[in-house]
């Protein structure tokens, strides 16, 4: 029986393949008896499991700091506490040595045990509270479950098929897409997230928040993802499989078509050159940008290098990557944005906050590199010796404050200073610019400016900021929209401010990347996008069909547009401007 | 062996982190301290046993110590129901 579900479209394109599902178990409980000989083993797992989680609270409790402090530390202690008790500890430890379970089950149980308890309990606050122990013995099972395997999870879709899931990490999309898995279908998450973005540079269909997708599909189920309807076709009929077909026809002529567009010069109808950068963090965007012909690196993102690893990369491992980058680029500039962890990017070493109420206005990109000026500094020192091998810039994310630029610029003068000082090379000037992603800095940039050397705009936080919608709530998704009059004139003001103060200004977020945005943003000035090098070839042959005279003309109007429908009605006319 | 009964008065009773700063005070007393509420009677020094008791607002509890420092242990009790554990209300 044919069967359409829709979601958001992550990513493009369409994929016709078995479905295998991953039904969401967040941890593995191990149901069997353990034999007489295992128990002694297992105590001892469960011992360091409770002591690792012990530690990670410890190690947390030193990190809060800020306007929560009190309430967040008292939570905290109590969960301390808990892992401490002996009450509460010895009912599992006995569970494993006289019931003979498994110390993931012998959790569960005692879990389900005291839950039963608060939810008798008449007061409608302390029965909510079940919360604390789930947190506690989520913590324990984690620690359990990273001693057992250190591979998170093993996804079982394979070559030919597509995986149904409730979430997938970033980290588990490249391996998906290496071993030959045609597409993603989840239940929940959303279009923006960031692996969303991931899915669209690997060319993985992919559709999130596709509800009912985990009680609809089955195994084995034949389906196709339409990436441009956002559907996923259960059951597809002869006709679906035609257009599918023809789709694939058009996808082969297009890629062939952009094929040619390698080595050609990105350069609007009446002579304006547009520099095209890559964002590139890998080898093989590298490699990529290369081959397509990247103007240089608009934006490498250091917190790759933090991303899943327990301790911090030193200044030594930083200044490799960053050299081999310079080096890999032979020549071209590139743009070092230093760490930006924080809100939905969060790290296992242990350096953004864990446990803040609100993230993603909390101790994120500069803010947090600034309150470790060991860890700045160790990045800066890094940067400025890759400097030696070929011209890179420094970019300082979520800035919201000129004194923050003052800050990051009184370091990295340090920085060189001590450098030079003790023999190394460096170049001469090394250029330090500001992400504008907050408003306020978008606002504030005439004050700024002067203390920069270029900004680059981060599209997907500024939309996030300047809407108040977080860019990963499926529910907002429809809220979450970069053609908002607000978000425009954002963008307009940025770019005219960098320029009449003589600054370059790129584009970087989702938006540099997305073909149907190329008009709009020439219309407003920019020259410099910073995008995916995957989308590098799609956007250099709708850049060489514009006339950015005849778009520029537009520009005023697209700003006095009040609505969202009427900014997509002067864009349609811009499309047959340019 | 001192006993007290004493009134839950902080509006969100005692829940983790009021149990959490019970537990914390009584730390380094020598004496045993307890909590006795609707029968049943748990350790004052574990906070999955405060927790348990499910003490909300205005339930009456007994308050018991016993050991060398039992007058001590029990008015650091008392004195932590009476500020209604910190919170304010």
């Amino acid at each position: 029986m044919r069967l359409v579900l829709t979601g958001g479209r992550a990513s493009y394109g369409m994929a016709l393949g078995r479905a295998r599902l991953e039904q969401p178990s967040r941890y593995l409980i191990d149901e069997r008896l353990l034999d007489e000989n295992e128990i002694g083993g297992e105590v001892e797992r469960l011992t360091l499991a409770l002591a690792a989680a012990r530690e990670e609270l410890r190690i947390l409790r030193e990190k809060i700091h800020g306007a929560m402090t009190r309430e967040v530390a008292e939570f905290v202690d109590a969960h301390s506490l808990m892992l401490a008790d002996h009450e509460f500890t010895n009912g599992m430890f006995d569970l494993i040595r006289i019931g003979r379970y498994h110390a993931s089950a012998a959790l569960k149980m005692q879990r389900d045990n005291i839950v039963a308890v608060f939810e008798s309990m008449d007061d409608p606050y302390l029965r909510s509270r079940k919360e604390d122990i789930d947190h506690v013995i989520a913590r324990v099972q984690a620690n359990l479950q990273r001693d057992t395997s250190h591979e998170e999870r093993k996804l079982a879709a394979r070559t030919g098929e597509i995986l149904v899931s409730d979430t997938v990490a970033p980290s588990e999309l490249v391996p998906l897409a290496e071993h030959g898995v045609l597409g993603v279908v989840l239940s929940s998450g959303s279009t923006v997230s960031h692996g969303a973005i991931l899915a669209r540079s690997l060319h993985l269909p992919m559709l999130v928040a596709v509800h009912d997708a985990l009680a609809y599909i089955q195994d084995d189920d034949l389906i196709l993802i339409d990436g441009e309807q956002g559907e996923v076709v259960v059951h597809p009929t002869a006709q679906d499989l035609a257009r599918y077909r023809t789709w694939q026809r058009d996808a082969t002529q297009k890629d062939k078509r952009l094929a040619l567009l390698r080595d050609a010069d990105t350069r609007t109808r009446d002579g304006v050159s547009i520099a095209l950068y890559a964002n590139a963090e890998s080898p093989a965007d590298i490699a990529q940008a290369r081959a397509f012909g990247a103007a240089g690196v608009g934006l490498y993102r250091t917190e790759f290098l933090f991303l899943q690893r327990k301790e911090l990369p030193n200044e030594e491992e930083q200044f490799l990557a960053y050299r081999d980058l310079a080096l890999g680029m032979g020549g071209l500039p590139v743009t070092i944005r230093t760490l930006d962890l924080g809100a939905d990017k969060t790290d296992s070493s242990g350096v953004a906050l864990d446990g803040e109420e609100n993230p993603a206005l909390g101790v994120r990109g500069v803010r947090l590199s600034l309150r470790r000026p060991q860890l700045m500094a160790s990045q800066l020192r890094a940067i400025l010796r890759a400097s030696a091998y070929g011209p890179v810039r420094v970019l300082v994310p979520m800035v919201t404050t000129v004194e923050e630029m003052h800050d990051v610029r009184r370091m990295l003068t340090d920085c060189e200073r001590e450098l030079r000082a003790s023999g190394q090379t460096i170049a001469t000037h090394i250029e330090l610019g500001a992400m504008i992603e907050v408003p306020a800095a978008a606002l504030a940039l005439p004050s700024i400016i002067r203390s920069v050397d270029f900004v680059a705009i981060g599209t997907n936080d500024l939309v996030q900021y300047t809407l108040a919608v977080d860019r990963n709530n499926d529910q907002l998704a429809n809220l979450y929209d970069p053609l908002h009059p607000a978000v425009l004139k954002l963008i307009a003001n940025t770019i005219a401010v960098a320029h009449k103060a003589g600054r370059r200004v790129s584009l970087c977020g989702e938006m540099a990347g997305n073909k149907h945005y190329t008009a709009l943003l020439i219309a407003l000035g920019l020259t410099d996008f910073s995008m995916h090098p995957a989308l590098m070839l799609e956007v250099r042959e709708t850049v060489n069909t514009l006339d950015r005279a005849a778009l520029r003309v537009h520009a005023a109007a697209l700003l006095r547009a009040p609505t969202r429908a009427k900014i997509e009605h002067a864009l349609a006319r811009l499309s047959s401007a340019g | 062996m001192l006993e007290k009964e004493i009134t839950v008065s902080n509006k969100l009773g005692l829940h983790a982190r009021a149990s959490a700063k019970l537990v914390q005070a009584l730390h380094g007393f020598q004496a045993s301290a307890f909590i006795l509420c609707r029968g049943k009677e748990v350790n004052a020094k574990s906070i999955m046993g405060v927790m348990m008791l499910a003490a909300g607002l205005g339930t009456p509890v007994t308050l018991r110590t016993q050991g060398v420092d039992e007058a001590a242990a029990m008015q650091t009790m008392v004195d932590l129901f009476q500020r209604k554990f910190d919170e304010g209300q």
